[in-house]
């Protein structure tokens, strides 16, 4: 039959890899990350964690300042639970949502604990003499991120 | 001996006037033009710059969502995906990131920011298969055959 216009949908046809195959594939690639891991064959670690309501990229040694109060005193080691991703140079584990915690830990310091500048918070409505000033000051925290380690227990 | 009320003579009167007037020019000295130095025109620019601050705080959350999105929208077209369907088909894959990481990965790990571009291609590619179903077309009505036996 001649091919026409409508012969084939305007959509381009894909077609997926075969289903064993790519469990194969799949399999070998895990294997050689975990290798990767357990060999130590990796570079600068960086990690997206969830922390304080807000989502922070992360390596060792750079410093997080909240804008909140954490419950605990300074100099306390704190661990960070909530990773989403954790990368390095040549492999990157995307967490659905969240990634083990068997498989990442995020150690961090509370280093310092102090209050913003002073922030002013004007409303004024012109020709009503309706003006009110209010000086907001927040807690804040800073801590300071020392490691982050993972551990080969990919299947 | 206890006086109720002050004598007409005694008179009250400002004297840390410097001190106020100050309090409002130190927001004004980087102002341009004579209200960064009088006190009348000063008082103005600074409670217009106060409400202006307090308003722009709340449109900031605004405007760097929206930032976030146009770099996104780049990164994803240079490999090859519109920016609603790769957000969409990352949220249908359940990976939680935020806007604000995307952009960030994406101006700062760009391989990082490839391999999600991946994910999202393959899930769509996935979501369409599962909704096209078989690819046979669906059996006329008039083109039926009837048999009446």
């Amino acid at each position: 039959v001649a091919k026409t216009s409508l012969t084939s949908p305007p959509w381009p046809d894909v077609k997926l890899p075969d289903p064993v195959e790519e469990a194969k594939y799949h399999a070998e690639v895990v294997q050689k990350v975990n290798k990767m891991i357990a060999t130590g064959q990796y570079g600068r670690l960086f990690a997206v964690v969830h922390f304080a309501s807000k989502q922070w990229k992360i390596t060792g040694e750079d410093l997080i300042m909240m804008d909140n109060v954490l419950e605990a005193e300074c100099g306390d080691r704190i661990r960070m639970e909530k990773v989403l991703l954790v990368g390095a140079d040549d492999f990157t584990l995307i967490g659905r949502p969240l990634l083990g915690k068997d498989l990442v830990r995020v150690e961090a310091t509370v280093i310092e604990k102090t209050e913003s500048w002073p922030k002013i918070n004007m409303r004024f409505w012109k020709r009503h003499n309706y003006q009110r000033k209010k000086i907001i000051v927040n807690p804040q925290t800073i801590l300071r991120i020392n490691t982050i380690e993972i551990f080969p227990c990919l299947s | 001996m206890v006086v109720l009320s002050a004598s007409l003579w005694l008179r009250s009167r400002l004297t840390d006037r410097f001190w106020r007037v100050q309090e409002v020019l130190k927001h004004a000295r980087h102002f341009r033009g004579r209200k960064n130095r009088c006190y009348k025109l000063a008082v103005r620019s600074v409670q217009r710059a106060f409400v202006k601050s307090t308003k722009a705080r709340r449109e900031k959350k605004r405007f760097l969502r929206a930032l976030w999105i146009t770099r996104i929208e780049a990164a994803s077209l240079e490999h090859g995906l519109k920016y609603p369907a790769f957000i969409s088909n990352l949220i249908k894959s359940q990976v939680e990131l935020n806007r604000k990481m995307i952009a960030d990965l994406a101006i700062y790990e760009p391989k990082t920011f490839k391999s999600l571009a991946a994910l999202a291609q393959r899930r769509r590619q996935e979501g369409f298969l599962a909704a096209l179903g078989d690819g046979k077309e669906p059996e006329g009505i008039f083109s039926r055959i009837v048999h009446h036996y």
